[in-house]
């Protein structure tokens, strides 16, 4: 993880890969459409596809690339969820603050991924859409407080407004590179990076219980 | 950070020498690396493994010749550009000292060897280019692109002879499961790139495009020795998914909710080029290039989503269309394929780019058509075992329902129109067969009667009677063969020869 060039002294440029979880409907694509290409519902689009999107940042002097993965949420798919968010440095999980299910299902998602990344991945949960607050089914309370007790930050977001979504991506990267650095650190005598970490992707196998987590970043 | 990082990197660099000098001499220096490494190695492992060897490389060397007067020309031309001067020279010394060996060694084998290989042509005989022609030309060929683009670099000798000494053992190591192979390269990969970024004081892309080449180089050489191997069940995982889509080829574009529209030429234009790029994955020996043909059919893929929906392509939408076409494509060797690129291709690809996410969906899409069931295209479980078995198919009652409109149901329904005259010809041809059949066994009975009869009358009248009733004898049996010979058909059948018998 954190792989790539390495500088002498102007650092070096951290990779992260984010992996977006949510129902389908939550607003997942406008959400990265919007922070990556600063678009919503554009008449003209340009875009092939928002599926996979990067974004190059520049965080107190160091450079990060951010690879957003995006996932299909529709439910038929959910098993297929360990094949993409192995070795993921963060998830965001997008619910839809009128929607109480898709509330859900994103802490059905932190409590798995919890289970198989165990806390080397940095979690974020949204609600979105946050311009139809009259509508609001998932109270801001428990919201945060469920964030809280899994160890997750909590933003609200709207992608039609543009609002909190500069601030979630800049706070997770931020967040990806503490974990990188004090993982570096506790690799003391610079042994080769685990092998495991570079494994890419593999087929899984039946239940995504069966899996161990990928072993990505083994702290020492 | 940056001291313990850069420490770090000293710390690998030296490992990294020992790894190399582990199967030789144990030099270090930086001048002293001409050769020598590489020699003592090829020598150790030489007397090891001669028997082994021997047979190959007789058979390589005479593939070699043959390859040799065909590209020789190109060769010239090359050697006469003075940058090549210090590889060429390099590279002479090794076939010299290749060559010997290896004469001496085809002697045995080929008595009537002809023209010694010419000097300063970069042709290194290795193991695996023996076992076909075409794959000697590829992996010559991933040499001498090797070797070119590595000229202007100044570690380029280096690497070259990293690489091609770690690609000579890996052919030793072919009785070692797939995945001790896949971590050997992968950490070859590891070290490699470690060291380069030392040396390109971390210019990342320049790294990168090395290790491109690097990884084209060995998997060249490497792929028939690595693809779906025997000691994995690839195989046998590929003859299952295979068989799988086959007996999913009900699924429809509705079930999967894939949200292409195929009505529009310019959708199922894309549609048809994504599945052609799928397929064609199998045809590629890079991991890099097979991994580019996913990432061009995931490509077509949102170009058919955008046309269809007017929007960018969501992975909502992507992944069942993806899912659509490798049912519809069905591409060959498609978990060999997978499991070649994952185990062989160079792991930061696969970790964060493009073309990894386009590779996972695509695993993502064969662990789906895997674990498919009923529930998972809105189908109660009976109506997919039905369509399963192939009772009843979900295209019949839709195809006449909706031929009007959409072009590709009308040449469905033609089609299915066209089997029905097909079939009723079929079921005519068969009545008209019974009943030659029938006539033939008539005309077969008619003959036998006559024969029968023919034989009743000669009883009735006993030879004792020959002389006086001889002229009736003879004018009855005369009789039947006359209405015989009016029959026309008659002449297809056998002569009833025994009543001229018993006449004569």
């Amino acid at each position: 993880m954190a792989a790539g060039g390495a500088g002498g002294n102007s650092g070096k440029t951290y990779s992260f890969k984010v992996v977006l979880l949510g129902e389908g409907c939550v607003g997942k694509t406008s959400l990265v459409l919007r922070y990556c290409e600063n678009k919503f519902n554009d008449k003209h689009i340009t875009t092939l596809q928002a599926s996979f999107l990067t974004k190059k940042l520049n965080i107190t002097g160091k450079r990060v690339n951010l690879a957003i993965w995006d996932t299909a949420g529709q439910e038929r798919f959910h098993a297929l969820g360990p094949i993409y968010y192995r070795d993921s440095n963060g998830a965001v999980l997008v619910y839809d603050i009128t929607d109480e299910d898709s509330f859900q299902k994103v802490k059905n998602w932190v409590k798995e991924l919890r289970k198989m990344l165990g806390n080397e991945i940095c979690l974020c949960i949204v609600g979105n859409k946050i311009d139809l607050d009259k509508d609001r089914h998932v109270s801001v309370e428990e919201a945060e407080s469920y964030a809280e007790s899994v160890g997750a930050k909590h933003y609200h977001t709207s992608a039609k407004l543009n609002k909190g979504i500069e601030e979630l991506f800049l706070d997770l990267c931020k967040r990806m590179m503490e974990t990188a650095q004090a993982e570096e650190r506790l690799k003391g005598n610079g042994a080769s990076q685990s092998a495991s970490s570079r494994r890419g992707v593999q087929i899984v196998d039946d239940e995504p219980q069966a899996t161990p987590a990928g072993g990505c970043c083994s702290s020492g | 950070m940056s001291l313990i990082c850069s420490s770090q990197r000293r710390g690998i660099h030296l490992d990294q020498s020992e790894l190399l000098c582990k199967k030789g001499c144990g030099f270090y220096g930086n001048t002293a690396w001409q050769g020598l490494c590489s020699k003592c190695w090829r020598e150790e492992n030489q007397r090891e493994k001669q028997k082994q060897i021997q047979e190959d490389w007789a058979l390589a060397e005479r593939l070699q010749r043959e390859e040799e007067e065909a590209y020789a020309s190109r060769h010239q031309k090359a050697q006469s550009q003075p940058t090549i001067t210090p590889f060429s020279k390099f590279e002479e010394r090794k076939t010299k000292e290749k060559s010997s060996k290896v004469n001496t060694v085809t002697k045995f084998f080929i008595p009537s060897t002809k023209t010694p290989p010419k000097k300063g042509i970069v042709y290194i005989p290795s193991p695996s280019s023996s076992s076909s022609r075409q794959s000697c030309v590829d992996s010559d060929h991933a040499t001498r692109e090797f070797i070119d683009f590595l000229k202007p670099l100044k570690s380029g000798r280096e690497i070259f002879k990293q690489c091609r000494a770690f690609t000579e053992s890996m052919v030793y190591k072919r009785d070692m499961g797939a995945d001790e192979l896949s971590e050997c390269v992968q950490d070859f990969y590891q070290n490699l790139s470690e060291r380069l970024q030392t040396q390109f004081k971390g210019s990342s892309d320049h790294v990168e495009s090395v290790m491109d080449e690097v990884e084209k180089y060995m998997m060249t050489r490497l792929y028939k020795e690595v693809f779906c191997p025997e000691t994995t069940d690839d195989e046998k995982k590929d003859l299952a998914i295979q068989k799988r889509i086959r007996a999913l080829h009900w699924v429809t574009i509705e079930m999967l909710c894939v949200p292409v529209d195929e009505e529009i030429p310019e959708v199922s234009d894309s549609v048809v080029k994504a599945i052609t790029d799928v397929i064609e994955m199998d045809s590629k020996r890079v991991p890099k290039d097979k991994l580019a043909c996913i990432t061009r059919c995931s490509k077509h893929i949102f170009n058919a989503i955008k046309v269809s929906k007017k929007e960018a392509a969501s992975a909502d939408d992507f992944l069942p269309t993806l899912i659509y076409i490798v049912l519809k494509a069905n591409p060959p060797r498609l978990q060999s394929n997978i499991q070649y690129i994952t185990r062989f291709c160079n792991p930061s690809r696969l970790m964060t780019g493009e073309d990894g996410y386009y590779f996972t969906n695509l695993c993502c899409a064969v662990a789906f058509i895997e674990k498919l069931d009923g529930q998972s295209l809105n189908l109660s479980s009976e109506e997919f075992e039905l369509y399963m078995s192939g009772q009843a198919s979900p295209h019949w009652p839709q195809a006449s329902g909706a031929s009007s409109c959409s072009p590709g149901s009308a040449a469905l329904s033609q089609v299915h129109k066209r089997l029905d005259m097909l079939t009723g010809l079929g079921e005519r041809q068969e009545r008209v067969m019974e009943k030659a059949r029938q006539l033939e066994s008539d005309l077969i009975d008619w003959t036998d009667e006559v024969e029968q009869k023919v034989q009743s009358v000669l009883e009735s009248f006993p030879p004792e009677t020959q002389n006086p009733t001889a002229t009736t004898a003879s004018g009855t049996s005369a009789a039947p063969s006359a209405i015989d010979s009016d029959n026309v058909e008659n002449e297809l059948l056998p002569p009833p020869l025994q009543p001229q018998v018993f006449a004569g």
